[in-house]
């Protein structure tokens, strides 16, 4: 089960990789997650492809061919 | 391989399809079979309910720990997800941390979840007499393959895999 205040460290730097992936795993997914909506956000306020590929590090190419599919702006 | 499957399994597989479906997963995975067996009735869900658990408690574990998007994990981390998903429905919508994985199509089995459906197979064909495939020996084949998730949805409600699969192992093995 969860210890959310005083398990911090210990999950970010598990000994025990399953523990250590695990928590890997999530904020991958909700990194995920969050980037697509801030993506769909920063789009309709007009955000150019470049602007938002150099917020997050990435290229510009990266950033189209990960989030343009299927969007009728684009 | 199905053909060999009892009505009552071959729901349970197809169950499988909606469980991960309702948890917006994007592949049918071990923990979506279990919640399946514990939703369709036969010798599974008996085995399930005798071990005191049943398909409300392990859906709403799973909710919590069995998804991709880990609540308890990022607790560890000290990320409140409950938080997160209220701030980003506050500016985003309902649903909006939950509404971009939303699941198409047919979806498929993960390797687990084929191997879980192998190793059931191959228990029965060891059964003496009616070499069929029932919702029992579905559940012994999920919990022989110690998937991670299923393992820590059982914990999470006090169950114990091997337990459970003993439970069973008289009436398939």
């Amino acid at each position: 089960m969860a210890t959310p205040t005083h398990d911090v460290t210990a999950a970010a730097a598990a000994d025990d990789p399953a523990v250590g992936l695990r928590a890997v795993r999530a904020l991958r997914e909700l990194a995920e997650r969050l980037e697509v909506l801030q993506v769909a956000s920063a789009r309709r306020r007009g955000w150019s492809w470049q602007q938002i590929a150099d917020a997050l590090g990435v290229t510009r190419q990266a950033a189209h061919k990960k989030h343009a599919h299927g969007r009728k702006d684009d | 391989m199905f053909e060999r499957f009892t009505d009552e399994a071959k729901q349970a597989v197809v169950s499988a399809q909606q469980q991960a479906r309702d948890l917006r997963a994007d592949r049918i995975e071990p923990v979506h079979l279990l919640l399946a067996l514990a939703a369709v009735p036969g010798p599974g869900r008996e085995a399930i309910e005798a071990a005191g658990l049943d398909h409300h408690r392990l859906r709403t574990a799973a909710e919590r720990s069995g998804t991709a998007l880990d609540a308890d994990a990022l607790a560890a981390l000290g990320i409140d997800l409950d938080q997160v998903r209220a701030a980003t429905e506050a500016t985003f919508g309902p649903g909006a941390l939950d509404g971009g994985a939303a699941p198409r199509g047919h979806l498929r089995f993960t390797a687990g979840s084929k191997k879980a459906l192998e190793l059931s197979l191959r228990l029965a064909m060891r059964r003496p007499g009616r070499r069929v495939i029932d919702s029992g020996c579905l559940l012994h084949g999920v919990l022989s393959l110690a998937d991670p998730v299923v393992v820590r949805v059982l914990h999470q409600l006090d169950g114990d895999p091997d337990v459970l699969r003993a439970r069973i192992e008289p009436d398939v093995a």
